[in-house]
Parts: structure tokens; sequence; C-alpha cells
């Protein structure tokens, strides 16, 4: 077992001397800072003063947005009842608006698509870039099986997921709190679900999100291995694996309406998409659909990757 | 040393797609000695080397390491090995001493002394920190001996070890891989290009071609052949020498020159016909037998086909 620590200690070697890993830790960094401001200057939702007055005129305006428009566009009106019910509960519940760090936190969830990519590279660079750089062959005629070389490689790329995870956290809290202030961060987040307004803890909506991060990095990062082994050459394993999970999106937007699409990978890699205020990419599916059909998928990608790694002759 | 078999091949044979490209190779490698493996490019050298390594499996037969079947019991067979295949290609982003330090966690017992050790004798201590990408080739192959001698291997497989080395790198590496089967009596395996280079290195030589052992000598007598060798006779009348000669050859050509005649002749003959020459008065300052070289024993073997 000491011998598989060693592996494991050698695979976090091998990422983090790589100068590109830096680089991409420097660039999620950089894309909090862009999209704090950025985000600042589009919607500021926060309200100061008499606010109480100002949510009532508010609600006095959305209503008759709703009068007007009732035949023509029914999504306003959706949309009003629901930020109508939101500023009353608001005002009985004494629930100032305040934009904080909480708001932010919460936006830059969404950082786990540049997360999956860039753990892509990383998974990339760990399997088919052995082989790329021929150095597989040294690594291979060692007393450990190939099985368990795979394992301390897979080990180290989720465990640099979680490092990008935990970054994008920290960045995001810090950078997020100077921006919008701490101030108002406990407040809770208003939902509107089900014909009535909902409170949730901010930072449990955020952890279950990153949990579904996680989740959804672990299927990628597998796809990744499975396309490395068979490919054996970094570039093509990285790109090819980069490519589908970009345009899985785009391909779900085709098929969504026929309802075997929900077995599809990408139908289920997003489980964000069973948080308050979304809807599922096809109807009927459930989170522990999702969750069961990603199982089968992890699964499935195990086994033909270990399969292959440990069979095919080595010429590189 | 024959009841030390390191290394033992039984009809390894080894097929891609249809292609057979190791027909049956049948040989045991002994502790205490400098084995070679030469041919010519695309003979099967490295691709018998993969096997004996585990990078490629077998089609058929079987490879034993220390009595470890390669294929059934590999932890175990492998861990007695060290081991360049083709290039030594190592991290280029990290530094020559972190690639020691990478290859040591894979294996039991090596100490930060011992990678000192080992760097010293492959004579890197001085740029051991710098990174490998900027190394030059004969340092890169130092570090890829340096990896293979990291753990003790009883069994080193160096595939073209001298490849990229200095003169100076080449003696000293030979020497150093002679001690190591004299003293330590481990098993040296190499393949090389340089014939020269094997003559000086290796006790036994085994040339295979198109896949197949077509010869497996000690080097000795490789060189120097029980067979037949060119001598030539350096005399004071080359015509009357010649006559005299004419008796015991029975076909074959007698060269003549200013003041020697020269003959292919059996190993045996020579002294009767040192004998005749004599009896008929013929003075003789001097007999050269000319060895071959391995070189051309070796173009004499392979019938010179550079490539297959
Ligand atoms: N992966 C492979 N697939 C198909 N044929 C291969 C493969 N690897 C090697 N060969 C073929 O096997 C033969 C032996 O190749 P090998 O690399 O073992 O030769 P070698 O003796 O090491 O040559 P060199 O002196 O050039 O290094 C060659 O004809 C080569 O084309
Ligand atoms: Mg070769």
């Amino acid at each position: 077992m000491s011998n598989f620590w060693g592996l494991i200690r050698n695979e976090n070697m091998k990422i983090y001397r790589k100068p590109g890993t830096f680089v991409m830790m420097g660039i999620l960094v950089a894309l909090v800072l862009i999209t704090a401001f950025l985000f600042k200057n589009i919607v500021d939702e926060t309200v100061t003063g008499n606010w109480k007055q100002k949510l009532q005129t508010e609600n006095v305006q959305l209503q008759k947005e709703i009068k007007k428009e009732a035949k023509s566009n029914p999504g306003i009106v959706k949309y009003n009842t629901e930020k109508i019910e939101i500023n009353k509960y608001r005002i009985k519940h004494n629930y100032q608006p305040i934009r904080s760090v909480a708001d932010y936190l919460q936006k830059s969830t969404s950082m786990v698509s540049i997360i999956v990519i860039l753990t892509l590279i990383v998974a990339g660079g760990s399997v088919a870039g052995e082989f790329s750089a021929g150095t597989i062959k040294m690594l291979l005629i060692r007393p450990s099986s190939r099985t368990m070389i795979l394992l301390s490689k897979f080990i180290a790329v989720i465990l640099f997921a979680i490092v990008l995870l935990l970054l994008n956290f920290v960045a995001s809290f810090i950078i997020g709190g100077l921006v919008y202030g701490f101030e108002g961060a406990s407040q809770p987040i208003l939902e509107y679900v089900n014909g009535h307004v909902e409170t949730m803890n901010v930072f449990g909506e955020i952890w279950k999100q990153y949990g579904y991060g996680c989740i959804e990095l672990i299927i990628m990062a597998t796809f990744a291995f499975m396309l490395s082994v068979m490919f054996r050459n970094s570039s093509l394993a990285i790109a090819a694996s980069i490519i589908l999970s970009m345009s899985g999106s785009i391909i779900m937007s085709f098929i969504s309406k026929y309802s075997w699409s929900k077995y599809v990978l990408f139908a289920n890699t997003d489980l964000t998409m069973y948080t308050a205020g979304r809807t599922p990419l096809v109807k009927g599916m459930t989170l522990n659909f999702s969750i069961a059909v990603l199982l089968v998928y992890f699964i499935v990608f195990t086994v033909l990757t270990v399969v292959v790694f440990k069979k095919r002759d080595v010429a590189a | 040393m024959e009841n030390n078999v390191l290394v033992s091949l039984k009809d390894v044979k080894k097929s891609v797609g249809s292609k057979e490209i190791i027909k049956g190779l049948s040989f045991d490698i002994h502790g205490g000695e400098v084995f070679g493996f030469l041919g010519p490019n695309g003979a099967g050298k490295t691709t018998t080397i993969r096997m004996m390594v585990g990078l490629m499996s077998l089609s058929s037969g079987e490879i034993t390491i220390k009595g470890k079947n390669i294929k059934t019991q590999y932890k175990e067979a492998i861990a007695n090995v060290g081991a360049i295949v083709e290039n030594p290609e190592m991290y280029k982003f990290l530094t020559g001493y972190q690639n020691l330090l990478h290859f040591s966690r894979m294996v039991k017992g090596v100490s930060k002394q011992r990678i000192k050790e080992v760097v010293a004798l492959v004579g890197l201590t001085d740029r051991i920190h710098e990174k490998v990408k900027r190394y030059s080739l004969g340092m890169r192959q130092r570090l890829g001996i340096a990896q293979a001698l990291l753990h003790s291997p009883s069994v080193l497989i160096l595939d073209e070890p001298t490849n990229g080395l200095d003169p100076a790198g080449i003696r000293e590496i030979r020497e150093y891989l002679r001690d190591l089967a004299r003293k330590e009596g481990i098993a040296v395996i190499v393949s090389s290009h340089l014939l020269s280079e094997m003559e000086l290195m290796c006790d036994r030589i085994a040339i295979i071609q198109k896949g197949e052992l077509i010869g497996l000598q000690a080097t000795r007598e490789f060189v120097q052949g029980a067979g037949t060798k060119k001598v030539r006779f350096v005399v004071d009348q080359p015509q009357a020498a010649e006559k005299a000669a004419r008796h015991h050859l029975k076909e074959g050509e007698i060269g003549t020159g200013d003041d020697y005649i020269e003959m292919i002749v059996e190993r045996e003959d020579i002294p009767e016909i040192t004998a005749t020459l004599v009896v008929e008065g013929v003075r003789i300052y001097s007999i050269v037998a000319e060895t071959q070289t391995l070189e051309e024993k070796f173009l004499e073997v392979t019938g010179g086909e550079s490539v297959v």
C-alpha cells in the first residue's frame, strides 16, 4: 500500500510541476475576477433607503404589465408574478434586497463548466500524455500493475479537480466579498417554487451545487481517461473530450424532444438542472434517474478503459 | 555458470496482425555475463526486449526472469529488472533528480543515498537538478542508465545504451557494465548497432535477423572462429612458395605479391603449409592470420543485408 501512496505522489508531482497547471489556475482566478465586475454592472438588485416603499411601487408597476401583456406574452406574466410574490415576502419578513457575496458565490458555481474543461486537459495529459512523450514504457516496467497506475492517475486528477473547485470557492468568496461586501450574506435566498415563496440557506445551496459539480467532474474525467487510453495521443484525446463535452448541450437541444434522449450521457451530466427554479432537460427526468444513468456510464467507461489499458501492447 | 540462469526465453513468438515479427527465439542468459543482442535494423531486437519487460504480450512461448514467468508473475519478475527500451524518455518538465525520485517511489527500498550514488556513477552530479529538457542526448542516456540501476536489479536490459554517448562515456559505461556482471553477478543484456562495441563489451553474442536467431556464440569464438581464415606468409620467393602451397590447397585462390603469398585456409592447415614451405627452402619472415572482425563476421552471417 505504501507503494500505491508513492504512485499518487508521483502523479501529483507530475501535475503540479507542469507550468501549465498554474496557468490554468491563474485563468480560473482571472475569470472569477472578470465575472465579478461584469455581474455587478449588469444587474444590481440592491435597494436602499425606504426599500419597502420602493418594492411596493415596483409591484404596482409589475401588476400593470401583467394586465397589458396577459394575452400576448405569457412569459412576462409568469416572471412578474414570481417577482411580485417574492417582493411581498420581503416586505412581510423584513428581508431587504441586498446584493452580497452570497449572490456572487451562487453565480460563480457556473464556473464548474470551465473547471470541467481544465480537468479534461489535465486528465488527457496524465494518461495520453505519457504515450505521446514515450514515458509510458518507463512507467509500466515497474512492479505496479497497470490497473493501479491508472487508478493513481485517476485519483490525482480528481484531487486536482477538487483543488480547482476549492480555488473557485475561495477566490469567489474573497473577490465577491470585496466587490459586493459581506453584509447580508447570511440572508436566505428566496425562490418561488410550486406557487409559493420558499427560503433557502445560501450556503446549503452553494454546497449542493459544488457537490453536483464534483459528480460531473468525476464522470467527465472518466470519459477523458477512456478517450486517452483509446487514442494514446494527448492532443487528440484532449481535443475530442473537450469538443464532445462542449457540444453536448448543443446536441441535447436538438434531440431533447425525443424521450430516449434522457439516456444520453450529456443529458445527465449537469445535475444543477434539479436545483430550484430550473427544469430538467427532458420531461420526466429526476435526480435519482440521472444518478443511476451516470453510474451506468461510469461503470461502462471504467471497465472499457481498464480492459483496453491492460491488454494493449505498448509500442510508444 | 550453467545453473545460474537469470533470463530464459523458450520458443518466443510474436505476431502483429498477420505478420510474424519474432519467429521462435530460445536462449538462456546467465548471471555474471554481458549478453549482446545483434541484428540489422528491424530484426526484432527491440520487440524482443519489449516482451522481456512486459510491454508487449507474447503470441506464444514463455519468458522467465529468475524463474518467474513474465506473464503470470509479472510483479515478481519485473522487480528484478532494470531497463531502457529504445530511447530513455524521461519527464522533460522535471529535473533529472525528480525523475529518479519518481521511479524510486515505484520500487522498494531505494534511499536518497542510493539515488545520490547512482547519479555520481553516471557522472551527472553537477547537472542533476536541471530540467531534463535542457539535457543533451548523452546526458539523457546517462539519466536513463541511472533509472535502470536505481533498485540494484539482477537483470539489466539496455536497448542501445551507448547511443549518443561520447567515446569517454562509452568506455565508462562499458567498463561499468562489465564490472557489474563480474562483481555483482548480474545479467546484462545489451543491444547495439556499434558492432565493435559489442566485441569489447559482450561475453556472448546472439545474432538475430528477421525475427530468427541465426547465431549464438561466445564473442571469442565468434571473432577468432574455428573455421577458415585468411593467412599471409611474407617470404623471399613468392613464386616458389605458391607452387609449394598448391599441393595443400585443392581449391581456392592463392594471391601473390612482391614479397608475400595469401590464401584462405583452415586453421588446422597452417602448420603443415608452413612446414612444406620450409622444406622447399622458402624463407618465411612472418605469418599473419587475419582475424575477422565481428563486423565482417556480422555482415557475412547476415548476408550483408542492412535492413530487413
Ligand atoms: N507495433 C508494431 N506493429 C507492427 N510491426 C511492428 C511493430 N513494432 C515493430 N514492428 C516490426 O517488427 C520488426 C522488428 O522491429 P524492432 O523494432 O524490434 O527492430 P530492431 O531490431 O529493434 O531494429 P532497430 O535496430 O532499428 O532498432 C520490424 O520489421 C518492425 O517493422
Ligand atoms: Mg531497436
